[in-house]
């Protein structure tokens, strides 16, 4: 069966939902229609996100590899920290709009319940530690000084798990921040000794300030360094269009593609192991 | 879609306004009654005029015609469709033979409330905000009190962050303010109290991460819509303490203390009374705060309604590391012993469900109770300092301690209703725990939205009976084997209405909307209805007769226990309706 006519078909599938089930939103917001799209797939990108260019860049490559035009549509975003009400939003943005929804990230214990399904991973991105001062290393950070994390990210997970498995007085202190552009005022007013940050995040902060590519990325060690995996969500109920996909990925990783886009926008990361 | 273009849609909002009129319904419209100062801090006995129809939070009624011995009597008078999809939590309002009622999406109604005939409706065009922009779309979808009467108007709250003063009788926008920066991230999730021409409200949204450093109650002029004063629920630079116990932690890092539950006013002392939510991030080992206190979060605060300086505070769960968030109904209660009268607040403020009494004038902690069980607080001292059980306090990410109530609650925003008959309060509660772990759950790449996994809601070990109506005896001093507990399967999903019949009413995720005898907690009667009894159910009177208006629909309550209780299916529809019984004509 074909791409298109299986994303043409998938929709058509009869749910079986038991009756006592969770219900995290209302059913009536899901639409039963079959989408009429040709040999288009619908692509949802949160533009807002550091990785948006990267995601368009990938999904464009994904569309030729399947000779599919991608159709954007723009993506959720402005959750909580707490994630309150994202889940539900997303449901019914892949449901209804997306037929797949780039930038997702791929780790252990995905959030992601039974109506989605991860992609394989797409690019393998790191965060990165940036300072002003004449560090060359967290090592040579003195103990106590403060280091600015970007807030519930993989990087101040791994960053917080690291330092509190270390004696108390050879400890960091931390403090999450969610505005990137705050943080890095607050590390050149001196009260960050540096910040801890996904490499496209410090790219999007240098397309407003061009002088924060003056920092210097420095060395994380002691603590390990936090790459995120990005993928993409398909439906559950779209296995064939998630195969179609990974295997885009796989001939995108081979032929070095992922690599050279990688390359082109600059952003330090490898395509997936 | 851009912030302008966001903006450019939000103007666009009211001039898309729906306005439907209704020939039938014409008297009732014509002859309304202003809501008068007087009539807020002292309604008619007949009426439903505020959230919980007095001001003090009570949600009793005087009413008795429906009571013990007629309840089983009860017929249908009258039914109506909500106009929109989404989770139900509503509080309709009566006043002069006009029901008010707000849907989901800020859609507001107002209907014949004999007849159930429709008079006008009021349809913003939140639909217009981006589909991407998700956090406003899913408070959308959930639909609180946002409404309080005043004057010849209806004021709303909106997912927006606006202020919007509705004609009574005809709907139409007569004034609104952008009350706050909605492209940060806020957002009104509950409705204001108006007493004094001022509009007292409470802001949401305060864990988006572009509303860092402020969360607020606010009071807005209700002729000019000019802000008055705002107290920020985080950052409260007056109080050494206060920041003190957020560490290191300095106010633009700090999230959370969202006040999502409409205050109450004691015009005696001119003070209003509003609960606070959780921190965020929810655990220490995230937020940076170390062991401190994260003031005012899960507190009650006093405020001078005039000025809005704080006036007492007390924190009914301090260093919250599991999002058990304590911004529930504060309910005023004043207590006669001897010939002195004692003037109370009483709450069962958070999700663990422990319930306490303070004096309302000096903020001193009187005593407490347990209702669910809880493993969070291990005592309360006669001072009121709350000890917690450390062992639950993450130390490392990754560890994952079963935490009971859910972070579903135990309570939740269904409010409880006291009885000055009875002098009991009645809770609605669900014995539920949960797993908490301290993670970074990125769902996007490098973006923030989770810090905190949650396992599935489970019966705590040795219960199997989820759904409990509690009723605790108040006074200044404890008087635990006073009241009753009523206990069942479902969960329980809606407030609760107490009454002067003697009846304590409210419903259950299994779609039934039980009477419950105050002083023995026996099920008088029952009717399952369309969907799980959703939110606040209210009583009026009008010709002589008393009606009892119930809403069901889409319970998210419900929802996230079901799978503890395969033998209750719940509907795939929504079903948002309310039903309004009455007795027979004899």
């Amino acid at each position: 069966m074909s791409v298109k006519s299986m994303l043409g078909a998938f929709a058509a599938v009869m749910l079986l939902a038991a009756p006592a089930a969770a219900q995290s939103l209302p059913q009536q917001l899901l639409t039963q229609e079959r989408p009429v799209q040709g040999n288009t797939i619908r692509a949802c990108v949160d533009e807002t996100s550091a990785g948006a260019k990267l995601d368009h860049a990938i999904m464009d490559a994904i569309g030729d590899a399947l000779f599919l035009e991608v159709k954007y549509v723009e993506g959720l975003h402005g959750f909580p920290l707490d994630g309150d009400g994202y889940l539900a939003e997303l449901q019914i943005q892949l449901n209804n709009d997306c037929d797949v929804f780039l930038g997702v990230s791929v780790q252990p214990n995905m959030p992601f319940p039974e109506w989605a399904k991860i992609t394989r991973p797409y690019a393998r991105v790191p965060f990165v530690l940036v300072t002003d001062k004449d560090y060359s290393a967290l090592a040579d950070i003195p103990y106590g000084s403060t280091i600015g994390t970007a807030l519930a990210s993989l990087g101040e997970r791994v960053f917080a798990t690291s330092v509190t498995q270390r004696p108390k007085d050879q400890r960091w202190k931390r403090l999450p921040y969610a505005d990137f552009a705050l943080m890095t005022t607050r590390m050149r007013e001196g009260k960050l000794a540096a910040m801890l940050l996904w490499h496209p995040s410090l790219l999007q902060l240098a397309e407003a300030d061009p002088t924060v590519m003056d920092l210097r990325i420095i060395g994380l060690d002691p603590v390990p360094t936090a790459s995120v995996e990005v993928g993409a969500l398909v439906s559950s109920r779209n296995t064939f269009l998630r195969t179609q996909i990974d295997q885009a990925i796989e001939e995108l990783t081979a032929d070095g593609t992922i690599d050279r886009i990688l390359d082109e926008l600059g952003i330090i990361g490898s395509s997936p192991l | 879609m851009t912030k302008n273009y966001l903006k450019t849609a939000l103007a666009l909002a009211v001039s898309l306004t729906t306005l439907v009129g209704v020939a039938n319904a014409q008297s009732v419209r014509e002859n309304y009654a202003p809501v008068t100062n007087d009539m807020v801090l002292n309604p008619p006995a007949t009426e439903w005029l505020s959230w919980r129809r007095t001001i003090d939070n009570q949600g009793y009624s005087p009413l008795d015609k429906i009571n013990k011995d007629t309840v089983k009597d009860l017929e249908l008078a009258w039914a109506w469709p909500m106009a929109d999809v989404g989770i139900q939590e509503t509080a309709p309002l009566m006043h002069d033979g006009v029901l008010f009622l707000q849907t989901n999406n800020n859609i507001v109604q107002a209907l014949d409330a004999k007849t159930g005939d429709l008079i006008w409706e009021f349809r913003p065009a939140l639909a217009k905000i981006p589909a991407e922009w998700g956090y406003q779309l899913y408070q959308s979808r959930r639909q609180k009190n946002s409404i309080a009467l005043y004057e010849d108007t209806v004021v709303l709250t909106t997912v927006d962050a606006r202020i919007i003063v509705l004609g009574a009788k005809d709907g139409k926008v007569l004034r609104e303010v952008q009350a706050f920066d909605v492209n940060k991230g806020y957002s009104y999730t509950v409705g204001p109290i108006v007493v004094n021409n001022t509009i007292i409200s409470a802001i949401s949204g305060c864990s988006i991460s572009g509303t860092a450093g402020g969360c607020y109650i606010v009071a807005h002029d209700f002729e000019t819509l000019e802000e008055k004063w705002r107290f920020n629920t985080i950052d409260d630079p007056n109080n050494p303490e206060q920041q003190a116990s957020w560490g290191d932690v300095p106010p633009e890092n700090r999230w959370g203390g969202t006040p999502w539950a409409t205050g109450s006013y004691d015009p005696e002392t001119n003070t209003t009374y509003w609960g606070v939510g959780m921190p965020a991030p929810y655990a220490e080992l995230i937020r940076g705060s170390e062991d401190g206190n994260v003031l005012y979060t899960n507190s009650t605060l006093a405020l001078d309604a005039t000025t809005g300086e704080l006036k007492w505070y007390y924190q009914h769960l301090p260093r919250d590391n599991w999002d058990l968030d304590s911004p529930f109904e504060r309910v005023l209660v004043d207590v006669k012993e001897g010939d002195e009268t004692k003037k109370l607040l009483i709450s069962v403020p958070g999700k663990n469900g422990i319930f306490f009494a303070l004096d309302r004038e000096t903020g001193k902690y009187l005593w407490s109770q347990e209702t669910v069980v809880q493993n969070v607080v291990t005592s309360i001292d006669e001072s009121g300092k709350v000890n917690l059980n450390e062992e639950l306090i993450m130390t490392a990410l990754g560890e994952s301690p079963l935490v009971c109530t859910s972070v579903s609650g135990g309570k939740l925003w269904q409010a409880g209703a006291y009885s000055p008959k009875t002098q009991q309060f009645y809770v609605p509660l669900t014995e539920a725990c949960n797993t908490v772990e301290a993670t970074q759950s990125e769902f996007t790449a490098g973006n923030a939205t989770g810090a905190m996994k949650f396992g599935p809601r489970v019966l705590p070990e040795g219960i199997t009976e989820a759904g409990l109506v509690d009723a605790i005896k108040v006074g200044t001093t404890k008087s635990e084997g006073e009241g009753w507990k009523a206990r069942q399967r479902a969960s329980m999903t809606s407030s609760l209405l107490a009454t002067a019949g003697g009846l304590v009413i409210g419903g259950d995720a299994g779609r039934y909307v039980k009477a419950w005898d105050d002083t023995t907690g026996e099920v008088l009667w029952q009717q399952r209805l369309n969907a799980p009894i959703g939110g606040s159910p209210m009583t009026y009177e009008l010709d002589g007769e008393q009606y009892l208006v119930v809403p069901t629909g889409f319970s998210a309550a419900a929802g996230s226990i079901a799978a503890a209780f395969p033998e209750i299916p719940l509907p795939s529809g929504t079903g948002n309706s309310i039903f309004v019984f009455k007795l027979p004509k004899q």
